[in-house]
């Protein structure tokens, strides 16, 4: 391939639900003849969507990790727990692997989401074209990793049935979980609303 | 024969056989991915969608883990880790366990089971076109993997200080998240087009 023809060049449109390529029609509003979705050549307002959602899940990343996600109350006191004490228990209670499991999932992962959206993002707003490749394997892996994080919204919803032993003892909700199941769903949104084909169109 | 296709992540243009493609490619310019393969058998992804859906009934129907302490027991199903939140007053995050463990596979296959099995007789099931887009819109909220991990996580926590037993629901959860992963690698929205327009040829 010598010179490189894309989609954009050809007036050929990509239809991002049943994948057909069509060659763009002159209407308004054109849908795609297989699935009859819309079709945009480029996802409508790509930047500025993905960016607002990804302040929100930046913000909200802060209580999901101050506030606490769960309570647990038995005959004689009451436990707070964050998602770092909640590692720091299970630390030190022996089963490490689940503590580093718990650690990358619900801490790093997150924050790793949000600093590989703000790069890929920058990137695009810039029209930069260097490391383009790596800019797209990048935003691949967000794609990939960000549900893990909801691994410990499932946990605590569990205990939470599990744990109501004759009012013995009992886990209830903290804040913080809402919080933290905010900050996967808005991040998994921002990605969804981000066009990895703007990384690759020559500037204008 | 051949087509034209462009690359969903860089917009790149490939010439391709007309062919259906016997192996997943890559773009040459980044990598992504281009196609899937898409001479799969309908059979296959039907039987596929049937077993998820006995695994599914499993799942809900039997409890997923009880423990026991000092004599008195409890058990919890899928849809009591939902119920719990939602009783402690966090709807919101109730209804986000419900959907992403239980509505969202429930919805990906049935809506399967109702686009194929019509299909699979050479007709179309009416309103095919807006099932299938509501398919792919439920697929990325499908957590049946992510939940299974945090059932691990929730047992060593619990196994701390009281006797956790697993439930038939837990093995079946296991069994569906394979089963699901298979049937979406299967049904891919090129794979289901393709078996649409070989019957209308
Ligand atoms: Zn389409
Ligand atoms: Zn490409």
């Amino acid at each position: 391939m010598i010179a490189l023809q894309t989609g954009k060049s050809l007036g050929l449109i990509l239809c991002l639900e049943c994948r057909a390529t069509v060659r763009a029609l002159d209407v308004r509003y054109p849908r795609c003849p297989r699935c009859h979705a819309h079709l945009h050549p480029r996802k409508p307002h790509s930047l500025a969507l993905t960016t607002a959602l990804l302040l929100c899940a930046a913000v909200l990343y802060i209580p999901a990790n101050l506030l606490p996600v769960m309570y647990t109350r038995t005959v004689f006191d009451e436990e707070k727990d964050t998602i770092m004490s909640g590692v720091l228990v299970m630390l030190h209670s022996g089963s490490w692997p689940i503590a580093v499991l718990v650690f990358v999932a619900s801490i790093v992962v997150p924050m790793l989401k949000i600093l590989a959206l703000v790069v890929v993002l920058f990137s695009a707003w810039r029209g930069s074209a260097r490391y383009r490749t790596q800019r797209s394997e990048l935003y691949r892996m967000v794609e990939f990793i960000g549900r893990w994080s909801m691994l410990d919204v499932y946990a605590i919803s569990l205990l939470v049935a599990l744990v109501q032993i004759r009012s013995l003892a009992s886990v209830a909700v903290g804040w913080g979980a809402l919080a933290f199941g905010a900050v996967v769903v808005l991040t998994m949104v921002a990605a969804r609303t981000f066009d990895e084909r703007l990384l690759w169109d020559p500037p204008p | 024969m051949s087509a034209l296709i462009v690359c969903p992540s860089c917009d790149l243009a490939h010439c391709i056989g007309a062919a259906p493609s016997k192996e997943r490619t890559v773009c040459a310019r980044c990598g992504g991915l281009l196609q899937r393969a898409e001479n799969g058998n309908i059979d296959a992804a039907i039987a596929l969608a049937v077993s998820a859906l006995v695994l599914f009934a499993f799942s809900n129907a039997y409890p997923l883990v009880a423990i026991q302490s000092n004599g008195s027991g409890r058990a919890t199903t899928l849809l009591g880790a939902a119920l719990g939140l939602y009783r402690q007053g966090h709807t919101l995050l109730a209804s986000l366990v419900f959907f992403t463990t239980i509505a969202a596979p429930f919805l990906q296959i049935t809506s399967l089971l109702y686009l194929l099995l019509p299909l699979r007789r050479r007709r179309e099931a009416p309103g095919q076109r807006i099932v299938f887009r509501l398919l792919t819109r439920i697929r990325p909220w499908i957590f049946v993997e992510v939940f299974m991990l945090g059932a691990l996580v929730a047992l060593v926590r619990l196994a701390a200080f009281a006797r956790v037993v697993p439930g038939v629901a837990l093995w079946s959860c296991a069994l569906l998240m394979f089963t699901l992963t298979a049937l979406t690698s299967r049904t891919s929205p090129g794979q289901f087009w393709r078996w649409v327009e070989d019957r209308r040829a």
